[in-house]
């Protein structure tokens, strides 16, 4: 579906961001895109959805680039950027401007997620705050039903409830279909919702596996000494470890531990997930 | 390109513009309102007249500089960092975008100026016949005076286009100075020209020829400088527009 093939950018005066990236997005996946500060989330975020465009290498969608902004493109993914500005105007008026663009839009579904945010349609967005009208995108971008959505730190400026409220509607209102992209360095703002974690670092992707491959060949936790070869671990004696998984019982993915892991042992713990 | 090119997408991008400026462009009509009333006024309380030339020297006064307001003010959300993102994901193509902000800054735009400017200018004179007992002629606002005023604003809009799109501050500034220094270019090309076409006649060797070539510099057009100023030069500046809006990156 999106393909990034080999893909170079960096900004004028600057090294490079983002290096020989190659990403192969399908559809029915919920990716999470991880990365320190820095490391170039946005800018590929970004790329994706054709706003900047690769020095070299390509970044396709069903075979057509995504710097092209051709309206047929366009209508096939949805981006929710980490700031923005929304229009002085009621969310019912913001939903009629924008929502003709998208042919798949639908209102049911738009007016169903502000309810379960708590939003009146006729609540004027200059009222709400910078936690209300993300949540007005992240159900308008939901509610355009493109193809691939693209949420570029998503629960930045929502509260403890309000991320929890997220993961539910993400979770119950994305289409089995669709592809999404969560970018975020809260790497636990995306527990139990990703399916597919990709990690950048140092302008790389340095990891990209489904969540079912990763529980089946790591195991996460504390470990003991008779338990096996510590790939990862956070402290000297009983702390959080990431193991070779081999005859122990399946863990649940610590996305955080994963993390923290992949940027010390990437060697290590891609080998482990490739036997 | 039929899918790049959708009328309908035109449609709706306008009405899209004219929901969200709806409160500026309001804001910028009554300025306007008021302007015109006001100078109209003034102009019968000297001579007990108001004649559709000096009408149209009013509208003019205010028609123009509003409209590139207007120019301005429609690509807000293209040069501003926090909605240049949602604005361009928009699927909205490039030659659909240019039409829709040239369609509404121009011909939309002089319409509506069009039809408030002759409201204002009867209310105006019929205020002005019973203060000031006004000979009514106000009269003939099509005229050719009227033509040449939306031909002169239709040719300067693309380049305050241009500037709009070009620069992310001070725009209206910046797009002022480029054209001063673009005028400044021309003026002297065009005087480095007479000097070399009519050396033969000891340009600058006496005051009075120096001062002929630089009145020639500043008015003289030729045929084809007259075409390519009148006809071409605003459609080559909306080409330049559509390939700044192709090259935009946020």
């Amino acid at each position: 579906m999106l393909q990034v093939k080999n893909l170079d950018f960096n900004y004028p005066n600057r090294g490079f961001v983002l290096r020989s990236v190659d990403l192969e997005l399908k559809p029915g996946n919920i990716y999470g895109l991880f990365g320190k500060n820095g490391e170039g989330k946005s800018t590929l975020i970004k790329i994706m959805a054709g706003l900047l465009f690769p020095k070299s290498g390509i970044c396709n969608l069903n075979h057509t680039q995504t710097k092209k902004r051709s309206p047929k493109t366009l209508q096939e993914i949805f981006l929710v950027p980490e700031n923005f500005e929304l229009p002085a105007l009621p969310i019912s008026t913001f939903e009629k401007i924008n929502s003709s663009f998208y042919p798949n839009f639908s209102n049911e579904q738009f007016y169903g997620l502000l309810e379960e945010f708590q939003l009146h349609p006729s609540n004027k967005i200059s009222t709400l705050s910078f936690g209300q009208k993300k949540k007005v995108l992240i159900a308008f971008g939901i509610a355009t039903n493109t193809k691939i959505l693209l949420m570029d730190e998503p629960t930045n400026g929502l509260d403890i409830p309000s991320k929890s409220q997220f993961r539910k509607v993400m979770a119950s209102a994305v289409d089995k279909g669709q592809c999404i992209v969560v970018s975020t360095h809260q790497v636990r703002d995306l527990h139990s919702l990703i399916n597919h974690v990709i990690i950048l670092d140092n302008s790389k992707v340095i990891f990209d596996h489904p969540l079912e491959i990763i529980s089946k060949n790591l195991w996460f936790g504390r470990a003991t000494q008779d338990m096996g070869e510590v790939i990862y671990s956070e402290g000297p004696f009983g702390g959080r470890s990431i193991l070779t998984r081999k005859n122990l019982d399946e863990t649940e993915v610590d996305l955080e531990l994963l993390f923290n892991g992949v940027l010390q042992e990437t060697q290590n713990i891609n080998q482990a997930i490739k036997k | 390109m039929k899918q790049d090119f959708n009328l309908q997408r035109v449609i709706h991008f306008i009405r899209r513009d004219v929901t969200l400026l709806k409160g500026t462009w309001t804001t910028g009509f009554l300025v306007v309102i008021v302007a015109l009333f006001l100078f109209s006024m003034l102009n019968m309380v000297w001579d007990k007249e108001l004649a559709s030339e000096e009408f149209l020297g009013i509208f003019g006064l205010c028609y123009i500089p509003l409209g590139l307001a207007f120019t301005f003010s429609v690509f807000r959300e293209f040069g501003h960092s926090n909605t240049d993102q949602l604005y361009l994901a928009l699927p909205v193509s490039i030659p659909e975008r240019l039409v829709s902000k040239w369609f509404s800054t121009t011909v939309l735009y002089t319409i509506a100026f069009s039809l408030v400017a002759i409201v204002v200018g009867v209310f105006a004179v019929t205020v002005g016949i019973i203060l000031f007992g006004v000979d009514f002629s106000f009269s003939a606002i099509f005229s050719e005076k009227y033509w040449t005023i939306v031909g002169t604003y239709f040719i300067i809009q693309p380049i305050f286009m241009v500037g709009a799109i070009t620069f992310s501050k001070n725009k209206i500034g910046k797009t002022i100075l480029s054209i001063g220094i673009l005028f400044l270019g021309f003026f002297l090309f065009n005087l480095v020209l007479f000097v070399l076409f009519n050396q033969g006649l000891g340009v600058f060797s006496n005051d009075g020829l120096g001062s002929v070539a630089f009145d020639r510099a500043s008015s003289d057009f030729s045929l084809i400088g007259r075409w390519f100023y009148g006809i071409l030069f605003g459609p080559l500046l909306l080409v330049v527009a559509y390939f700044k809006m192709v090259e935009k990156e946020v």
